[in-house]
């Protein structure tokens, strides 16, 4: 019967299976069932608040925001069992939200009344709801959680879909650029506030000055108080729009090192956010690891902060990020971390005879980094110009580069297993050897110089003099020019890892071995995809290193990326989420992290989604085979 | 088809009832239920009761029911708390052939009160409500046959038939072919549930069909409001049984 079909299927999913028979039988009956053909827009952003919660019986739906710029930002993908509509219903406010069917959806529709009564009456209902929900987007404790004018107040502060101007504190306090230091504290001191904007004549924010401007610039340095403030105010101003989303204001914070930045709304100024403002919102909060990296002096310092970077990806997960939001987190973390141990290396032995430029590639040059992987690294240093030179850089660059692969790993880098490290000497030269390296691996593409190739290409500098590595990249898209052969070879690479097609019917995964029955995200998923977009970067001369970017600078390059940009990068950053989230398990469980998934654990719709992903790569391995003739090459 | 000739009948027929005593109060309502329905309801907000009957046999001569099912719907919204299944003790033999089908013997039934409750009972649940099956016309004989038996006059409220709107379909909505791949080649209601993926019980009985006939409804509402069809009025053009 009808009812039992519904109660059966309701005891299966969480959280109606903790309710008893009769609760659930009730339920049911007060239910509904509804249908939305793919495509459908079940529940709209800014929408009226949603009146139900809705269990997806069969579909799917896609959980997204669109920004000003119309930008969508997916949130989640939510699949049978899962519920949506929750926070609007519980929060009574408009709904945050898109909710629209990617397939077509059956789902059950359950009143307010009924949820308000299973949520006062049921605690391992309630439980549930707070925990997979709500924990989502608001990181506090579980017993904060429970606190009802929390629930009703309707939180749902995300960092991802909550604009900055939600957050910017109401009343800025201004003054003019030309009053006295002393002037400004008085007023800063009356106000209690940690920081006062400055205008022009024309009241236009020119800077701003706070707490630690006058902590490290007046009192430590023992300056005059009758200084006029515009002398130690910081200039330029960082400006978010009210508009953006608070993860760019981070974003920013973290790129700038500074605290406070200032949010423009249409033009005018609307008030001030502080990392305290972002830190409320999030609970731990990636800025303050960035900043606890910043304050270290020394390795030993370094190493219990760098520990903390795995839960960042834990909260933005949590947060339900993408893929790209995290590794680009992430990456601004680690070049900091690695600026940082560069800066006190520097320290220890004093500056180079010749300016150098540490660069790093691999992941770490794609700006894909996730957790820990291993050192990829080297330095190119400018051309000594005597003999002497020449030596002292040797020895110079030897124990500095030693240093830092220690360092390193005690940062939890491990070593590059294959020595791509500046540790080697061979990757430590003077930027003529690399022009002429680059130079051989292109003329001469043996199987080693296309390995060589493919890691070292995806290089960019992190530390020191920058100019070093723009001059090498200039040099490296100039020789590539109409080099078929070598892109030929280069395609053939790409094509030689394909992922598994007939995957649901006849499961082409590990067929032996530890991983039996697996499937290796990376080197059947992520790695062709990223073997692809490169192969285009270096055709057209595209110098972004990130698959994301290359692919964006592609779109009106190349052929193939005009015509399936978006299907690229929504495969790209689904797979990628994938792996953080399967490693990510893995940590959390205590085990080392793999890339080996077993599709049968995934739900309908992550299988599916996959499945459209691996078809994707294959078609576009398929248009290179077509286009570049790799089977023409030889190796 | 609430056309005016419907309407000039159903007003005959109220002159006429008014003056009898002794009519079942539900069937005194029925011959009301003109007056609650408007045909220019949007179809996503119309009340319908999706309903099926098994039957001893179709021949209307010597057929009767064995059980009534029906089901409510708000626009495409299936209320699953408010179901209608009567089984009923039939006047004529269940035959071999029938029980294959839908598995009722005449031990279930013996017990069971003849039609003339149920159908008191199917009148108070359809209400004012849009009658929808699939091949209706079939129940709705079988019905008023009863219902002519009893109270004189059959059903009176409107009814479209879920066959007549996927022919429909088929001849005008191309968005809806391509959506499923084509339109199902078989008109029973087995083929369309699996042509449409529609979710089905085990168990063959008139409430899962009607169940069926309902999400089959459904489906067609999704579509329907972007093909034109926005009326009940237009509903009732399309699907008329």
């Amino acid at each position: 019967m009808i009812i039992e079909d519904v109660i059966s299927f309701l005891g299966k999913v969480p959280p109606f299976q903790f309710l008893d028979e009769p609760t659930l039988r009730a339920v049911a009956s007060s239910a509904s069932m509804e249908f939305y053909p793919k495509g459908a827009i079940i529940l709209s952003q800014d929408g009226p608040p949603s009146k139900y919660l809705r269990v997806i019986q069969k579909g799917g739906v896609k959980v997204f925001i669109k920004s000003d710029e119309d930008e969508e930002i997916v949130i989640d993908y939510r699949s049978e069992g899962d519920s949506f509509g929750f926070l609007s219903l519980v929060g009574g406010d408009r709904s945050r939200a898109n909710v629209l069917a990617v397939e077509d959806t059956v789902c059950y529709r359950i009143g307010r009344d009924a949820v308000m009564k299973l949520l006062d009456s049921n605690p391992s209902f309630t439980e549930y709801f707070l925990k997979s929900f709500l924990n989502k987007y608001i990181d506090k404790t579980y017993k904060e959680m429970h606190n009802r004018s929390l629930l009703y107040g309707g939180g749902d502060k995300l960092l991802f879909t909550t604009p900055v101007g939600e957050l910017a504190t109401k009343k800025v306090v201004t003054e003019s650029q030309d009053i006295s230091i002393e002037e400004a504290a008085r007023i800063m001191a009356s106000h209690k506030i940690s920081s006062l904007v400055l205008l022009d004549i024309e009241g236009l924010p020119v800077g701003i000055v706070t707490d630690r401007d006058l902590r490290e610039k007046v009192v430590a340095r023992g300056r005059s108080v009758v200084d006029p403030i515009k002398d130690i105010m910081s200039i330029p101003l960082i400006r978010v729009e009210a508009r953006d989303y608070c993860f760019e204001a981070l974003l920013k914070m973290i790129r700038y090192n500074i605290h406070h930045l200032l949010v423009i709304d249409e033009g005018r100024l609307k008030g001030i956010v502080t990392n305290h403002d972002l830190m409320m919102l999030q609970g731990t909060s990636p800025i303050s690891v960035a900043r606890d990296i910043e304050s270290q002096q020394t390795i030993e310092g370094l190493i219990p902060v760098s520990k903390k970077i795995s839960r960042i990806i834990a909260l933005l997960l949590k947060e339900g990020a993408k893929a790209s939001n995290i590794t680009r987190i992430i990456t601004e973390i680690n070049d900091r971390l690695v600026r940082k141990i560069l800066e006190i290396a520097e320290r220890k032995y004093g500056q180079p005879p010749v300016p150098y430029c540490w660069i790093v590639f691999g992941s770490e040059g794609r700006k894909e980094q996730t957790f820990k992987t291993d050192q990829d690294n080297a330095i190119i240093y400018d051309d000594p110009k005597t003999k002497e030179e020449e030596g002292a850089a040797g020895e110079y660059f030897t124990e500095f580069t030693i240093y830092i692969k220690d360092a390193l790993v005690r940062c939890g880098f491990p070593l590059c297993p294959a020595d791509y490290m500046a540790s080697n000497p061979r990757w430590c030269q003077p930027i003529k050897v690399w022009k002429e390296y680059f130079t051989r691996w292109i003329n001469t593409p043996t199987p080693d110089a296309i390995l060589f190739s493919v890691i070292f290409f995806d290089f960019r500098p992190v530390h020191g003099d920058f100019n070093l590595a723009e001059r090498l990249k200039n040099y490296l898209t100039q020789i590539l020019k109409n080099q078929n052969v070598f892109l030929a070879h280069m395609a053939n690479m790409t094509v030689r890892h394909r992922p598994p097609l007939g995957f649901f019917k006849t499961f082409v995964v590990e067929k032996s071995g530890e991983h039996k029955n697996e499937l290796n995200l990376k080197l059947r998923g992520i790695g062709p995809l990223i073997d692809i977009i490169r192969l285009f970067s270096l055709e057209k001369g595209v110098t972004e290193t990130s698959t994301l970017e290359r692919l964006d600078a592609l779109r009106d390059k190349h052929s193939v990326v005009m015509e399936f940009g978006d299907e690229l990068e929504h495969a790209f950053e689904f797979i990628t989420l994938l792996r953080i989230h399967h490693q990510f398990e893995q940590i959390e469980a205590g085990i080392e992290p793999d890339n080996f998934i077993n599709p049968n654990k995934l739900s309908n719709l992550e299988k599916k989604t996959l499945k459209e992903a691996c078809q994707l790569i294959s078609k576009i391995q398929d248009l290179i085979i077509e286009q570049y003739r790799p089977g023409l090459v030889t190796e | 088809m609430i056309g005016s000739i419907a309407l000039y009948k159903n007003k005959i027929l109220r002159m006429v009832y008014a003056q009898k005593e002794g009519i079942h109060p539900s069937a005194v309502k029925n011959l009301k239920v003109m007056e609650h329905i408007d045909r220019n309801t949007l179809i996503d907000e119309t009340k319908y009761v999706v309903i099926d009957t098994e039957l001893t046999g179709l021949d209307l001569k010597k057929g009767s029911i064995v059980s009534i099912g029906a089901v409510k719907m708000v626009g495409g919204r299936i209320d699953l708390g408010d179901i209608f299944y009567r089984l009923v003790n039939p006047e004529t033999e269940l035959t071999g052939q029938s029980i294959v089908i839908h598995g009722i013997t005449p031990s279930d039934v013996v017990e069971m009160p003849v039609i003339d409750t149920a159908l008191s009972e199917l009148l108070d649940f359809c209400g004012n409500d849009i009658i929808v099956g699939h091949f209706v016309s079939i129940d709705l004989n079988f019905i008023n046959r009863e219902m002519k038996r009893l109270y004189g006059f059959p059903v009176q409220n409107p009814a479209v038939d879920t066959y007549m709107i996927h022919e429909w379909v088929r001849q005008n909505d191309g968005d809806f072919s391509r959506h499923y791949g084509g339109m199902s080649e078989d008109a029973d209601l087995f083929s369309m549930a699996n042509k449409y993926r529609l979710l089905m019980s085990s168990a063959h009985n008139a409430l899962n069909d009607a169940f069926v006939t309902a999400q089959l409804f459904q489906r067609f509402i999704s579509f329907l409001l972007r093909f034109g069809v926005n009326t009940l009025g237009d509903l009732l053009r399309i699907g008329r049984p």
